[in-house]
């Protein structure tokens, strides 16, 4: 392959312009005295440290997907529009991914500055679940909670049965009065404890629940719990400080692995902005999908009418992974609307979609 | 595609490397606006080019990745930049040189401090379109916009920078 300076004119370059020969000049003499330092010896070094440990670094700090899906939690940096962190900003949450090389990924300590006066809140990973075309599934959101000890998983289990999502489409399916937390040092340490409390009867399904909304409850602690803990140990639940055989109906006396992420997962998230999210345009939106042919696209909305739309494309296609696009828009209120496409055209279910209502302040 | 040399990951980062580091590094220059930041966001991208080798196996597809993944971690940076030091670039090296066809050290300055006050998809399009040479179509697929949008960025920062051009003439 040749050096690629001074290419060809290619033939399906967009249209001449006037300025367009010396707009090139610019840019080319702009950067033109730039030699940059010889690296190519680091990134061997690099290259096999990555071949041995199999991991990748993407700019989300994902080796993808499963790795984004299993920890989850940070690698997301959360900013709202006008470059603010968000409340939601998992900075003090736990604080690196397994996968994640803190060389070259851009770490959430640095991606705002720590919040000294209030060091008593975390933020936790929340999965809560949500009505999709394909069913009940589980979809993310990140909560700033007290701290609870200082122990993520009981702060972000706790939440996930005992408060509401503050996306309005998402639920919790645990019965009000529920409370969830930790047990540490209990079983080994391979495995996640999680003791079940409630006002009401919760070992077997209640009446009025579904079979696949109780597994599904019971999927949002085992995803929750190891998000928080960043981990995939097993969890173990217990009822009211003992074993169960079940927990919703669902059978529970063995550690449980979290269900397949193609199965439980919505498969289009939308993690910024957050529902009810005031930005200031442009803002960029992020997420993680699992789209077919990685294309994401989107609209926003004002009622029926579609102001914007457009698309994008994650990262990989067919497993959970970030996209991002930019969205500007006059001052005002929307839904905003991610989703795949449709491979089927119409013949299978509806794609999978995530909305947030925003509004876009002057 | 029987001409396509069979590279291992280690061949292909080392070809890849001595055909386009330099051009890669000027491309995260345009869009990060300072040269130590590129060279991270470049040696990021081929190190995560390497780990993708497996998928990608041909040269080309290689080389539209790391256009795609210095192009994204650039913008990456800047975001995270923002927080910190939203209107403090980091300054460029000085730089001297005997060139006299060449913008003064201070004119390079000039654009690409004009660069760093457009907004990131323009910046991105008219890096792209101007210094990569892509078609419309190379650059819709690097940013995941539609072509419509890469016309309309394209005019508005060619609108912007526009005044520069007439200054150098």
């Amino acid at each position: 392959m040749n050096e690629y300076d001074g290419p060809p004119r290619r033939a399906d370059a967009p249209g001449p312009g006037p300025d367009d020969e010396g707009i090139r000049r610019l840019l080319d003499d702009a950067v033109s005295h730039i030699e940059p330092h010889d690296s190519l010896g680091s990134i061997h070094a690099r290259t096999k440290v990555s071949s041995m440990k199999r991991k990748q670094s993407w700019f989300l700090g994902a080796g993808a997907a499963v790795a984004a899906v299993a920890a989850t939690v940070v690698a997301v940096t959360v900013l709202s529009g006008d470059g603010t962190p968000d409340p939601r900003d998992p900075v003090a949450g736990p604080t690196s991914s397994a996968d994640a090389d803190p060389s070259t990924t851009p770490s959430p300590e640095e991606s705002a500055s720590p919040d000294v006066s209030t060091p008593a809140m975390q933020t936790v990973p929340v999965y809560y679940a949500g009505d999709t075309s394909r069913g009940v599934r589980l979809y993310r959101e990140f909560h700033r909670t007290e701290a609870i000890g200082d122990d993520p998983v009981t702060a972000a289990v706790n939440e996930a049965v005992s408060t509401e999502p503050d996306d309005q489409d998402y639920r919790t399916s645990w019965p009000a009065g529920t409370a969830a937390a930790r047990v540490e040092g209990a079983g080994t340490p391979d495995v996640l404890t999680i003791d079940i409390s409630s006002a009401g009867q919760i070992r077997t399904r209640p009446s009025g629940m579904s079979q696949e909304e109780a597994q599904i409850a019971v999927e949002q602690l085992i995803y929750t719990a190891q998000a928080a803990d960043q981990s995939r140990k097993p969890v173990q639940f217990l009822l009211d400080g003992g074993r169960t055989d079940q927990l919703l109906g669902v059978p529970t006396s063995e550690p449980l692995s979290q269900g397949d992420a193609v199965d439980v997962l919505a498969q289009v998230w939308v993690i910024d902005p957050a529902e009810g999210a005031e930005v200031s345009a442009p803002f960029t939106v992020s997420g993680l999908a699992a789209a077919f042919e990685a294309n994401v696209v989107w609209e926003l909305r004002q009622g029926d009418t579609v102001v914007k739309s457009d698309f994008t494309t994650a990262e990989e296609c067919c497993t959970m992974a970030p996209y991002s696009f930019e969205v500007t828009a006059p001052p005002g209120e929307y839904t905003l609307v991610v989703q795949d496409t449709d491979p089927s055209g119409g013949e299978g279910p509806a794609p999978w979609q995530d909305t947030k209502r925003i509004t876009i302040v002057p | 595609m029987s001409t396509t040399p069979q590279w291992d990951a280690d061949a292909a980062v080392d070809e890849l490397y001595a055909s386009h580091y330099r051009r890669l590094v000027r491309l995260s220059v345009l869009l990060v606006h300072d040269v130590e930041t590129a060279e991270e966001v470049v040696q990021d991208s081929f190190v995560a080019m390497h780990g993708r080798w497996r998928t990608l196996r041909d040269p080309e597809k290689g080389l539209a990745y790391l256009r795609q993944t210095v192009v994204n971690r650039s913008r990456s940076v800047l975001r995270h930049r923002s927080v910190q030091a939203r209107h403090t670039p980091l300054p460029l090296p000085d730089q001297h040189g005997t060139d006299v066809d060449a913008l003064s050290a201070e004119r390079r300055r000039e654009v690409l401090d004009a660069l760093h006050e457009l907004p990131t998809r323009q910046r991105e399009v008219l890096a792209l379109r101007y210094y990569l040479d892509l078609s419309e179509a190379e650059i819709a697929s690097t940013l995941g916009i539609s072509r419509g949008a890469v016309k309309s960025h394209a005019s508005r920062g060619v609108a912007a920078l526009r005044p520069l051009l007439k200054d150098a003439s």
